[in-house]
């Protein structure tokens, strides 16, 4: 099993500055999983009950000179603790930039090791940064590689994780929609998240005491679409809600608004456009963040990040 | 909306400064779960949260500050209501640099206060909050002057806010004591160590910025009193150099009076063009604290 890469200066800035503290406030440790084509970070896919969070990156968008491979089809995954890479991360690039030398390449392998006052050797993800001067080299610890066993259960969470909502509502404004989250999280606890085919996105947080409720209508919808019926604006929320759910139009989940923020850490990623769906039973939220070639309209393909939230209870049903 | 006329509710008011509400009813927010009774009249909304009858504190909203204030009650509607839901839930209207317009109504259907955004058509908040019927206030806070002359004294918020957060160290009750000659008031606390704030009229007057008093008055205070009464004053009170007023009344009741900007997010600064607003963009709090019990021991009685 090898794997050995440098970084690129795109991929340095990509992870530093958007992916990994977006990837850090999801959950301090995730699988890092390496195919031929792609390397990607993944949250809670296999054993978690939480959010799930899947950020795939073509090979090319973070390193060159990638070399991979094992006797499980050149597939290697294994648990990193985000933030220690990160950190990792970080110095390497303070030393590349010390060094004032564009030669001063970060060059990341994988390693096994004999770790101070140990007998046994243990995994490490290796930064080796060579400048003209000198060369620092940064072990971050790593679990045990997948077996193949584990591999294939990994690649088979991530296939089911690609399964998209028939019905996806574009969220334009997803700070407005970070800020109301993290008040309504001062009102209760469980949300209930209601997407129409008319591009009507409803949150409704309600506790014996209160109901606030927020609803965003009119968005862009892609996939399964339906034209709002006439004089329905002269009704509530969540009235037109649910009277959407009885039509079928619409579907309504329940999920911790604790998931919910804490999917919204995604922003930090910096995603151009954000859509929301539900699954067709019910079965989960998926939010699904776009990036934009730069300088264009025009999504990159070569990036992809997307969430999914346990549903607590089907709102629908 | 649907459901029941405007003819039908005792209040319709729209309110083009959320943030400036959240401020004025966080500063009688002491503790977390607070109850309030909230009472609606032609003038506009008054708000009172009492803690173990020693202390009371009212939030004056004047209709003045709504842009629209549809009275329609024949008697004055009260109602009793989470204090710590209803911010949180005005918190959940607010938008960061942008000065959002909110409808209340009351009642609902099921006596509710409701509440909803009416900025942007396409996008609507709202909340609908439980209310009960308000307990009777406990303890009559009827202030009266000790003399003649009101013996009072205003002071710079800031300062007020500071000496009282100083106070906290002797965990001790707090004396205020105010003497005409010379002019002065003093902060006394006595317990683990003694801490005493003198404010000279002629020396401070930038930080004692009014005093009136015709005899020497001292009164102790439970320091969680005071400290309920100045510390959760919102930034723009001490950014804007505002001061508060104490007055002693009777048997030694404490009254201190703040005034709190409700300003439209974007019209900040007091001496922007919205200056003419001012009188009316301001809400009043006032705070009513008991005496201690004169016959305790000064010392040790935490």
């Amino acid at each position: 099993m090898k794997f050995k890469a440098f970084l690129t200066q795109d991929g340095v800035n990509l992870l530093d500055k958007r992916f990994l503290p977006s990837l850090d406030k999801i959950g301090r440790t995730c699988h890092l999983y390496l195919t031929r084509d792609h390397a990607v970070f993944l949250h809670n896919l296999i054993g978690g009950d939480g959010v799930q969070s899947v950020a795939q990156f073509k090979k090319e968008v973070i390193f060159r000179d990638y070399r991979i491979s094992s006797q499980n089809e050149d597939r290697i995954a294994f648990a990193i603790d985000v933030a220690l890479l990160h950190r990792a991360l970080r110095s390497a690039q303070a030393i590349q930039l010390q060094s004032q030398d564009d030669t001063a390449a970060i060059q990341i392998k994988l390693v096994k090791k004999l770790p101070a006052g140990s007998r046994n050797p243990a995994p490490f993800l290796t930064f080796e940064t060579k400048g003209l001067r000198s060369a620092v080299v940064q072990d971050v610890p790593i679990s045990k590689p997948f077996s193949r066993a584990d591999v294939a259960q990994l690649q088979d969470a991530l296939d089911a994780s690609q399964d998209l909502p028939q019905t996806l509502v574009q969220v334009p404004d997803l700070s407005q929609l970070q800020n109301l989250v993290d008040r309504l999280k001062n009102v209760g606890e469980l949300l209930m998240l209601s997407i129409t085919q008319y591009g009507d996105l409803h949150l409704q947080v309600s506790t014996s005491l209160i109901t606030v409720g927020s609803e965003f209508r009119k968005l862009r919808v892609l996939g399964v679409q339906a034209a709002a019926p006439s004089g329905d604006q002269n009704l509530t929320a969540p009235t037109r809600t649910e009277m959407a759910i009885q039509r079928g139009e619409a579907l309504s989940v329940q999920v911790s608004l604790k998931h919910l923020a804490k999917s919204l850490q995604c922003l930090l990623a910096k995603p151009d456009c954000a859509f929301y769906g539900i699954s067709p039973q019910g079965g989960c939220l998926t939010v699904i963040f776009q990036f934009f070639i730069p300088g264009t309209r025009l999504t990159d393909k070569s990036i992809s990040f997307h969430c999914r939230l346990p549903v607590l209870d089907t709102g629908s049903s | 909306m649907a459901g029941g006329g405007a003819e039908a509710l005792d209040l319709v008011c729209h309110l083009d400064s959320v943030q400036g509400m959240v401020d004025a009813l966080s500063s009688v927010r002491w503790k977390r779960h607070q109850d309030a009774v909230i009472e609606l009249s032609e003038h506009g909304i008054v708000l009172i949260v009492e803690e173990a009858g020693c202390l009371q504190a009212k939030v004056y909203l004047k209709r003045e500050l709504f842009l629209v204030y549809e009275y329609a009650s024949e008697g004055r509607p009260r109602f009793g209501l989470s204090l710590g839901l209803f911010v949180d839930c005005l918190n959940t209207f607010s938008t960061p640099g942008h000065s959002s317009v909110i409808e209340i109504r009351y009642p609902g259907p099921d006596m509710q206060l409701l509440l909803k955004s009416m900025d942007f058509p396409d996008v609507c908040t709202y909340a609908e909050i439980r209310t009960r019927i308000p307990d009777t206030i406990s303890w009559d806070y009827h202030f009266e002057h000790t003399g003649n002359v009101p013996v009072s004294f205003t002071v710079r918020s800031a300062v007020l806010k500071e000496a009282i957060d100083d106070l906290e160290w002797p965990c001790s009750a707090v004396q205020i004591r105010i003497q005409p000659d010379p002019p002065s008031v003093t902060f006394r606390a006595e317990g683990h160590g003694d801490l005493q704030i003198d404010f000279e009229y002629y020396s401070t007057n930038d930080l004692l910025v009014a005093f009136q008093c015709d005899q020497l008055l001292s009164y102790r205070y439970k320091y969680k009193f005071l400290r309920a009464a100045t510390s959760n004053l919102p930034s723009n009170v001490l950014k804007d150099n505002r001061g508060s007023k104490m007055t002693v009344g009777r048997g030694g009741m404490l009254k201190i009076q703040h005034l709190v900007s409700v300003l439209r997010a974007g019209a900040q600064h007091p001496f922007s063009d919205h200056m003419h607003h001012q009188p009316s963009r301001i809400a009043y709090i006032e705070f009513f604290v008991k005496p201690e019990e004169e016959d305790e021991p000064p010392i040790n009685d935490s």
